[in-house]
């Protein structure tokens, strides 16, 4: 009952100030509070209880409850416990003191608070916008109930220029992206760069919003929103559209049947295979080697063709509805996986056994982007950039779902926290994932493929989900609503909190190592910035200074 | 006109064809290697040709700081380049051998990077800008490299003549050739940075710097350039094969024009192989290869001098 | 240099060949359960509209232009291929075909458009659902063996040339 214990230990130090408490079982906690004391309680929580920040979520409960809400996310690795502080704010007052200094991971979140549904942190020290656009006007806050889905506020000006900051002394600007080679995805780096090392950066991203929140809980229906979860990302789709139907599963307590656990697992475990055989390669196209990254997509493609055989296409699956999946694996399936998985394994054990000991390669990955314990637990990083630091954290065993409590696998680590671990990593992370499939082929049961949805589900309940994608956390929080639609969903992928360590990484390295510090994190700007639905091509979203980056990443203990 | 000049600039205009017509093919066939050894069908081999074609064939952009310089950056290089085949015996004699020595030949072949150096210069972008920087420090440590190849030659046949110097000098000594090994190690070593392949393509890393200098490019001024590229991989192994492969080449024609391509041929595989096998290095880390790799090229320098 | 692990990795890449597939020189297969284009049969919808409102995209659109005619927009702009329209149709009258190749420049290309027969009550006016096909083809007036049913009979308006137009019978717009 180890809930109860934090729980007890959360009353014992706040007693008064807790106003209700949730504990459907074993695994999640809900803690309502007085809005003065959230500050206090969740410096207790990250600091002195040592659990890990996932992510702060404000929620516009008015129609509903008359107020605002906040909550703020963490996870008890070892307690397999994921809790959430939640506290309501008064809907002509939404204010609330900011956490970021004692939680520096926090500063998107709050940011990201403040542009979408108003909700302003108090204390927090770099304002500036982060999500929408500057030309954005103040005082329209799209995920507000009151603001409609297809809306354009008149007075957006979507020609209005970004200000940068001054470079620093002695710097040139070398910006790096929206349009670049190795860059998927549309971000912007403007790099301070003395000769050939990285002095600073400057961040603004967010360019790829397609209002997929706000979408969710304005037009679709419950089992319309897994088609469009797995198109947050190109590569992790089934890891949304799974927990997000987890997050629903949970807050309705209802609980698929084991087949379809099963199933779930061997699909998620596909995606991991195929993301990680991509990674490689990518990353060896960065470095300029291109044969290797030849081989890895061919090394992969056959995965693909067993997911396709399977669900019907190689990357967006369609599997999850609330309460099961959709696609079964049939005997002959099975035996087709198997062999597949078969040859996967020998093939990639020679490639691992050539690329272990490549000194070019390594030339070019040891020491390149760094992080350490201290900038893993204060940025809030997760997947295999913290495996690759020491740092032993894992959704699968912490917070385990689906399959994952019925099956057997190493949770690997390495030392060096820089791109080469992360490489290692990576490509050993390749033969647990097929350990699991092979186990989950063996004892998977037979049955039904959905459980039955009796009549609509309940309302108000919250649900809260974590998944272990290939690039990390994906954390999912439902609040069931009317009309077949959820009330709020917010979505946290992975690397909303890996980007928010890039400057750290790339301070005093070189240029030349820039994308591959920045690809080593796997990113994936799609999952990130999912939020809004207008995305004009306007200025900018912020400033991001590489010294304020420093001092949050820096600072330790505030006054209790 | 004398004879002698006729004749030299018939020979001219000869090697400049022969460089002009194989560059593309050689292209060609190193793309082609390459994608068998990554398990891919690759483009036709005559895929260059119709690459330089296409581009020819575009409108003339200007974009960049300075587009009248591109222009000029864009037909020097390959002018510079294409000179220096009328230096080089590529199967014949080389046919400006009375006009011309290895000096020159050591200059042209120090033009050729400095004209990388203005096109991306007049391009002025930033990426350009790093580009040239790294372009630059190389020049510094690589060039030597060759020319100090070339005078290693030159100090054993006591000559500067284009014909003695190309023609396997480096091993023209009384007992063992010590200088001459060692420099073919040097340059072995060294090649794909001369020709601009991986794992030493650094300033036009394409990955890390967007094309580099090469990045205000396009159209017409982009297959001047690219055309340079191609043809330096042609000339550089042809002055390989002069300095250190020169068996067979004293044979009546048309076997040395064969051999010399079989050569050629031979350099371009083993080009493609290294290229496709290697990882990009960093600047320091290759700047740090090249300067070890000087240094062992002085000491050779110090042996030919005393004639070892 | 690490030579070895360079020949241990050109190994790799010989040992495998050349694995790219002469796309699209030669078609490529698909599998059994590939979810390509969705195909409407009209023979077989029912115009329950159970497809459309379950289509995520909101692609399918269900509408009634007179009293007996039902239509069935499918537009193609967004359809996410996810097949949830074929898991619910009672009539399995839609399937995801294999067809893939869906590019064109004319949207009109990707739309289907069904109209569907919907029978009418006699008495009453409203719709009802045919017990089977046969008798679908009853209310159209195809058979012409069964005029018994002269009542249900409907006969176009083009004549054949000469033919009088037959007079005793209600004739009513196919």
């Amino acid at each position: 009952m180890v809930a109860r214990d934090r729980l007890e230990q959360l009353r014992g130090k706040f007693g008064s100030a807790i106003q209700r408490v949730d504990l459907p079982g074993d695994s999640r906690l809900f803690v309502f509070v007085e809005p003065s004391v959230v500050k206090n309680i969740c410096q207790y929580i990250f600091r002195d209880l040592d659990a890990r920040y996932v992510i702060s979520i404000g929620i516009d409960d008015r129609p509903f409850s008359g107020n605002f809400m906040v909550a703020h996310n963490f996870a008890f690795d070892e307690d397999h416990l994921l809790c959430s502080v939640l506290t309501y704010l008064p809907s002509n007052n939404p204010k609330i003191d900011s956490i970021s200094d004692v939680v520096p991971a926090a500063n998107w979140a709050e940011r990201e608070m403040r542009d979408l549904v108003g909700i302003e942190p108090v204390g927090h020290r770099y304002l500036k916008r982060l999500v929408l656009p500057d030309g954005w006007p103040e005082g329209e806050h799209p995920l507000r109930k009151d603001f409609s889905w297809d809306h354009v506020p008149k007075e957006f000006n979507d020609e209005r220029e970004f200000t940068f900051d001054e470079p620093p002394e002695g710097c040139t600007v070398v910006p790096f992206g929206p349009f670049h080679p190795t860059l998927d995805e549309p971000a912007h780096f403007r790099l301070y760069v003395e000769g050939e090392m990285v002095r600073g950066c400057e961040y603004r991203g967010f360019m790829a919003h397609r209002g997929i929140e706000k979408m969710a809980e304005s037009v679709l229906g419950y089992n319309d929103i897994p088609m469009l979860a797995e198109r947050i990302c190109g590569i992790c789709g089934c890891v949304h559209s799974v927990a997000y139907v987890q997050a629903v599963e949970s807050a309705v307590a209802l609980k698929p049947p084991p087949r379809a656990e099963y199933i779930r697992t061997i699909m998620l475990e596909i995606e991991r295979l195929h993301s990680h055989l991509l990674w490689v390669g990518l990353a060896c196209h960065i470095v300029g080697f291109d044969t290797l990254f030849m081989q890895s997509f061919r090394i992969r493609e056959p995965i693909m063709w067993i997911a396709e055989k399977i669900s019907g296409n190689r990357k967006t699956y369609a599997l999850c509805v609330i309460g099961g999946v959709r696609w079964d694996i049939t005997p002959v399936l099975k035996s087709e996986l198997r062999q597949v998985l078969d040859k996967l394994e020998a093939e990639w054990r020679e490639v691992v056994a050539a690329v272990s000991k490549d000194k070019n390669i390594q030339k070019r990955t040891v020491g390149v982007g760094l992080t350490n314990r201290d900038l893993v637990k204060n940025a809030g990083l997760v997947g295999p950039v913290a495996r690759a630091a020491g740092v032993d954290i894992d959704c699968r065993r912490d917070h385990p779902y689906a399959a994952y409590d019925r099956v057997e696998f190493d949770v690997i680590t390495a030392g060096g926290g820089d791109v080469w671990s992360r490489l290692l990593v990576r490509m050993s992370e390749v033969f647990e994932s097929i350990r699991i499939i092979r186990q989950c082929l063996e004892r998977m049961d037979d049955g039904p493929l959905q459980s039955p949805v009796d009549g609509e589900l309940p309302v108000g309940r919250m649900g809260l989900s974590s998944v272990e994608a290939p690039r990390g956390e994906s954390h999912h929080f439902v609040i069931t609503g009317e009309n077949n639609r959820p009330r709020r969903w917010r979505v946290r992928a992975p690397t909303y909190q890996n980007l928010q360590a890039v400057p750290m990484m790339i301070k005093d390295q070189q240029i030349a190592d820039m994308t591959i510090s920045l690809g080593s994190i796997d990113p994936c700007f799609s999952c990130t910035d999912r939020l809004e639905t207008i995305d004009l091509r306007s200025g900018a979203t912020r400033v991001w200074s590489q010294r304020e980056l420093l001092e949050l990443a820096r600072a330790k203990e505030v006054r209790r | 006109m004398s004879h002698g000049v006729i004749s030299a600039l018939l020979g001219g205009v000869l090697n400049v064809g022969l460089v002009l017509l194989l560059a593309p093919l050689c292209q060609g066939v190193l793309r082609k290697v390459t994608a068998r050894v990554q398990s891919r069908q690759g483009p036709p081999i005559w895929q260059p040709y119709f690459d330089l074609l296409k581009l020819l064939g575009k409108e003339d952009i200007e974009s960049g700081e300075s587009p009248g310089m591109q222009r000029f950056a864009a037909c020097l290089s390959l002018a510079t380049v294409l000179s220096i085949p009328c230096l080089v015996p590529m199967g014949f004699a080389a046919p400006m051998n009375d006009v011309a020595d290895v000096y020159l030949l050591i200059y042209l072949l120090a033009l050729c990077g400095v004209c990388t150096l203005l096109a991306g210069l007049a391009a002025g972008s930033t990426y350009s800008l790093v580009g040239i920087s790294r372009e630059m420090m190389s020049i510094i440590v690589l060039e030597p490299l060759f020319a100090i190849a070339l005078l290693v030659g030159a100090l054993h046949t006591r000559s500067f003549r284009l014909d003695t110097v190309l023609n396997g000098s480096v091993y023209a000594t009384d007992g063992f050739p010590w200088s001459g090994l060692i420099m073919l190690g040097v340059i072995l070593l060294s090649f794909q940075a001369f020709v601009q392949r991986v794992p030493f393509d650094i300033s036009e890393a394409e990955t890390e710097l967007m094309e580099g200098p090469l990045m205000e490019y396009s159209g017409p001024k982009l297959a001047l350039l690219k055309y340079a590229q191609m043809a330096k991989l042609v000339i550089y192994s042809a002055l390989f094969v002069g300095l250190f492969v020169p068996w067979g080449s004293g044979e009546p024609f048309p076997w040395n024009c064969l051999v010399f391509a079989m050569k050629v041929f031979a350099l371009v595989l083993l080009v493609t192989l290294v290229a496709a096998t290697h990882a990009r290095y960093r600047i320091d880390q290759a700047i740090r290869y090249f300067a070890f790799l000087l240094s062992i090229a002085f000491v050779a320098l110090v042996l030919a001098s005393y004639g070892h | 240099m690490s030579v070895s692990s360079k020949l241990k990795e050109t190994l790799v890449c010989l040992k495998a060949g050349r694995v790219t597939l002469p796309y699209p020189a030669q078609a490529r297969p698909v599998p059994e359960k590939f979810r390509g284009r969705p195909i409407f049969d009209v023979t077989k919808c029912t115009g329950c509209a159970g497809c459309a409102n379950n289509c995520p995209a909101r692609e399918i659109l269900v509408f009634d232009i007179c009293q007996e005619i039902r239509v069935l927009e499918y537009s193609g702009l967004r359809c996410t291929y996810c097949g949830r329209c074929a898991d619910l149709c009672p009539e399995k009258a839609i399937t995801l075909s294999h067809d893939f190749e869906t590019g064109t420049d004319s949207i009109h290309d990707n739309q289907q458009r069904l109209e569907i027969f919907m029978s009418t009550c006699q008495r009453c006016g409203r719709c009802f659902e045919e017990p089977s096909a046969l008798e679908e083809l009853k209310m159209k007036g195809y058979r012409l063996d069964d005029l018994a049913n002269d009542r249900w009979v409907f006969r176009s308006r083009s004549y054949l040339e000469g033919e009088p137009a037959v007079e005793d019978i209600p004739i009513e717009m196919d």
